[in-house]
């Protein structure tokens, strides 16, 4: 990283709009293309305040602040537009999380990087609907959310509801939803609501480690932990009537389900081998890049296609999983309330990647081109009239699914014309943190057990925190915040907000 | 009489029941056979997964009748095993019933190792009927002496109010089969019991019931939490914990006439007389059964490879009465705890079912990294992969934060990457920890600012 003051950071940087800045090029080294970020007044003081501390002295730490991975990400060879940064933004893993980059497929510099589509690839969200409303749930969601994923239902078999074999899972990574299909889980209609019809075709398993597959294999016939839950939502504000009843959702109260989940360890693993795999062609083809965590190939490398290969399977992987939980949503509402999910018109609304690298035509200085898009922590919100949204949408645009944190409301906002030309169609995913600002204060304490264990004689370090912060304990990209900036700022447009009421651990 | 079943499953502890359960739902239509000593049976509930693969859970005592009624495929035998006939493929009970079976599958556990020989005043803590002795016996003691260092030490020295403990401990500080001395450290005002005399939890306290006598020994192992059932208080008002470190017992004499029915003379010349001796020094598998001689290993455990079978075709063994025979994965060891007698019981099923009909089988994950979830002193423990630095031979570095009474994270690290952690308290590092040890992604750039108090990082590997 660039070490310079303060304020003469703040030169490259320069507000366009109201909810818009640009990072200007020099601002890191190498730069091909300029960078800009979505805030609106609250996100940029934590925009800011990041950059502020970062450029204390000593504060030369493992940490970059957003705005320059942003900018290291504008270094990569082969970038087109800009590195977008979506309000959400927050530092992550070689790219932000929250950053959008387009790589030119016709460029044979052009490279793609895992760490610009994150560890758990194809993280993402989707929302059912039900014609329930709150009254009719709020009695029953305490058994609702009992059954969802308590048990895999007896009598599944071995043809289980998530692959749990070798040969279920070569097919599952093959096959995306098509295979949840086959084996009778999902609906034909589920996969027209969801990106790529829950299938990327280009996915091949036997580019994937062996040690990946027994990674993603569920340990105990569970559906996994973390990142994988499940909301019980009502629908708690209409903003745009016209375009939520094309998603049939027609007044406040009505009852939605979203499904949190991604490619669980199986992912990371793919993501892992590519790192490895990478680090070496990078000093074959003598790619540079301004930071190490930013490891990629060249898109037409052997492991700059094995990588895609792999992670296509583990975005089919991820549509798996999210379809084996709308089974066993579906099969617990229908218990639970002694009718079918038919009847309860429990249609999947449509299902969101947070975390993916996709090839699309776009319009870049008025040229069409064929890019590979890096969305980590964004997502695709395609406009009006798309060839590649689904009939039902074509009229209101994608419908974009923003999941809160855990128990706090969520979004469906829709893709907009202006989010194509400005951002790639992307826009943002969720609820954002700054960094050097902890949610919760932790009084450190260490005499009496670094005592205790210097006697082994290991070498320790201690964390410790590098200085006191000031006031503004506030450290929280609230996801309200996140979504009014992308509506503000014309890359999406705010459709409806969902409040939870009962959060599903897997 | 004859029984038949593809599947054979002897031991109704953790091992064997999670066995059950897997083929029940990988082979619905398969029929299984579990022998049981014990007319309860112990089963895993409440599974709270906390990552990927570590995941805390409680266990439960089911009747036998429970037990059968649960899974259609399962017909549960309460009798013990007396003679094993691998040429036949078949079982032979202390009842005589001969029981056949495709596959096998021994779950037969492990019996607390105990000091001291027979002498009455020593018990062991490993099953459910010798928790209802413990309990019996505490109510009229004012004295005891805890040995052993592990995990249900720790618990009972935790739990126990109204007697005076002294604790003997073989290592230079407390619960070492689990943590380190810094985690020791940070548990010391744990240890005396501050203030902590009279927390809400006790109020809750079920009191145990028995299923009736169930005869001598055999049951099977206790669950986490075990002594949440049970009310472990003695008379006294005011009681307190005396550690005697670095110490093994020498002797023990029975005192009859004296002050104390018992006294124990350790290494350290110190002599203590006591009411009894709880003797929890670990265990040693089951493995003694006539009519097959398995290849052992050196802690005296049931050799098994990769797919948890035996050297003897047809026969898989699981949970405390096996040894880990196969090449071990970097981040994994074999130690006798629930989890992975749960772990092992749910592969060793899919290994069954895999060789018994020829399909391609996957290791199991749950074999790449060591994972625990317990509580000590009333906190959540996380241990992850090489928590203690394994096999490491003292060629690492460690990182750690504490915030006193609060939570203590201490992170393993060798050539800049993730070895194993130990997250004491709700630290939420627990994913990312996960991750990091298998994915064993180069982490020197990011130096002590990995643990840096202000930032929150759960998600920043994601």
């Amino acid at each position: 990283m660039v070490v310079r003051q303060y304020n003469e950071e703040l030169q490259y940087l320069e507000k366009i709009s109201p909810t818009c800045w640009k990072i200007k090029k020099g601002f890191q080294p190498n730069m091909n293309v300029e960078g800009v970020f979505y805030v609106n007044e609250r996100l940029e003081k934590l925009m800011f305040d990041e950059l502020r501390n970062a450029c204390r002295p000593g504060m030369v730490g493992g940490f970059l602040p957003g705005v320059k991975q942003i900018a290291n990400v504008a270094a990569l060879p082969g970038i087109v537009g800009r590195s977008v940064g979506l309000p959400d933004v927050h530092s992550g893993y070689g790219f932000a999380i929250g950053n959008m980059a387009a790589f030119d497929m016709n460029d044979p510099k052009s490279v793609v990087s895992p760490g610009g589509v994150g560890f758990d690839i194809n993280c993402g969200v989707r929302l059912l609907r039900t014609n329930l409303y709150e009254k009719d749930v709020l009695p029953v969601k305490e058994q609702l959310s009992q059954s969802l994923f308590d048990h895999i239902p007896v009598g599944v078999g071995s043809k289980g509801i998530i692959p749990m074999n070798a040969k279920d899972m070569e097919e599952a990574l093959e096959m995306g939803m098509d295979w949840s299909l086959r084996e009778g889980y999902v609906w034909a209609e589920d996969k027209e609501h969801c990106e790529e019809y829950g299938r990327m075709l280009n996915a091949d398993p036997t580019k994937v480690s062996m040690r990946a597959k027994k990674r993603g294999l569920p340990q105990l016939g569970t559906l996994g932990a973390g990142n994988h839950y499940a909301e019980i939502q009502v629908v708690d504000e209409i903003y745009d009537k016209w375009a939520a009843s094309k998603m049939g959702i027609e007044q406040t109260g009505q009852v939605c389900v979203m499904i949190h989940s991604g490619s669980r360890g199986f992912g990371h693993q793919v993501a892992t081998d590519a790192l490895v795999a990478m680090e070496k062609a990078m000093k074959r083809d003598n790619i540079e890049t301004n930071d190490r965590q930013l490891a990629c190939a060249r898109i037409n490398s052997v492991e700059g296609q094995d990588y895609l290969k792999g992670m296509a399977a583990a975005a089919n992987f991820a549509w798996v999983n999210r379809s084996s939980m709308t089974f066993l949503t579906r099969q617990a509402f229908a218990k639970q309330f002694k009718t079918t999910p038919d009847d309860l018109d429990m249609h999947v609304i449509y299902d969101v990647s947070h975390n993916i690298a996709k090839v699309e035509e776009h319009i870049v200085d008025g040229k069409q081109k064929t890019l590979l898009v890096h969305r980590k922590g964004s997502t695709r919100a395609f406009p009006p009239h798309h060839p590649l949204i689904p009939v039902d949408y074509q009229l209101t645009g994608q419908p974009v699914l923003i999941g809160g944190t855990m128990g706090t409301c969520s979004y469906v906002l829709t893709g907009t014309e202006q989010g194509m030309r400005e951002t790639f169609g992307s826009t943002c995913h969720g609820a954002g943190r700054a960094l050097s600002r902890a949610k919760s204060r932790r009084n450190l304490d260490y005499k009496d057990v670094l005592d205790a264990l210097e006697k082994m004689g290991i070498s320790i370090r201690v964390a410790s925190p590098k200085l006191v912060m000031e006031e503004a304990p506030e450290s929280y990209k609230n996801v309200t915040d996140v979504v009014n900036t992308c509506h503000a700022a014309g890359i999406s447009k705010k459709a409806i907000k969902l409040r939870p009421i009962a959060v599903i651990k897997g | 009489m004859e029984e038949e079943a593809v599947y054979v499953i002897v031991g109704g502890g953790i091992g064997g029941v999670s066995c059950a359960e897997a083929l029940s739902i990988i082979t619905p239509d398969e029929s299984v056979i579990l022998v049981t000593a014990s007319p309860t049976v112990k089963a895993v509930t409440n599974v709270v997964p906390l990552t990927k693969m570590a995941a805390k859970f409680d266990v439960e005592e089911r009747s036998v009748q429970e037990m059968s009624g649960s899974i259609p495929s399962l017909k549960v035998i309460e009798d013990r095993i007396v003679r094993l006939d691998p040429e036949r493929c078949s079982v032979h009970t202390e009842s005589g019933k001969i029981v056949r079976y495709k596959k096998l599958c021994l779950a037969t556990g492990a019996s607390p190792r105990l000091i001291g020989g027979a002498c009455t005043f020593v018990i062991g803590i490993r099953d459910t009927d010798s928790v209802e002795n413990f309990r019996k016996r505490i109510e009229q003691s004012r004295r005891v002496m805890v040995v052993g260092n592990g995990g249900i030490a720790t618990e009972i020295v935790h739990e126990v109010r109204g007697v005076d403990i002294v604790w003997a401990i073989k290592d230079n500080h407390i619960s070492a089969t689990f943590i380190d001395p810094g985690a020791a450290q940070f548990f010391q005002s744990a240890l005396k019991k501050e203030g902590a005399t009279e927390e809400k939890t006790y109020v809750k306290r079920l009191r145990y019931k028995t299923t009736g006598d169930s005869g001598s020994g055999g049951g099977a192992a206790l669950g986490p939490d075990w002594h949440s059932k049970v009310n472990l208080h003695g008379p006294l008002e005011d009681s307190g914990i005396t550690v005697e470190y670095c110490c093994e017992v020498l002797e023990i004499r029975e005192t009859p006439g004296k002050e104390w029915p018992v006294e124990v003379e350790l290494t350290n010349k110190k002599v203590y007389g006591v009411d009894f001796i709880i003797s929890a020094t670990g265990v040693v598998p089951n493995v003694e059964i006539p009519g097959a001689k398995f290849e052992k290993m050196d802690d005296g455990g049931i050799k098994v490879d990769w797919k948890l079978e035996t050297s003897i075709g047809g026969i898989f063994a699981a949970g405390d009465a096996c040894s880990a025979g196969w090449d071990l994965a970097a981040h994994w060891f074999q130690m006798r705890l629930w989890t992975q007698a749960r772990h092992m019981g749910a592969y060793v099923a899919r290994a069954m079912f895999h060789t018994l009909h020829g399909e391609e089988l996957y290791q199991d994950f749950a074999f790449e990294m060591f994972t625990h979830v317990t509580k000590f002193f009333g906190m959540k423990v996380v241990l992850l992969g090489l928590f203690n630095g394994q096999r490491l031979d003292n060629d690492y570095e460690l990182m750690v934060r504490v915030t006193r009474g609060v939570e203590y994270v201490k992170l393993v690290i060798k050539d800049g990457r993730l070895q194993g952690a130990v997250l004491i308290g709700e630290t939420d590092l627990e994913e990312m920890c996960e991750n990091l040890i298998l994915n064993q992604l180069d982490l020197t750039d990011f130096g002590e600012d990995l643990l840096n108090p202000d930032i929150d990082i759960e998600d920043y590997f994601d």
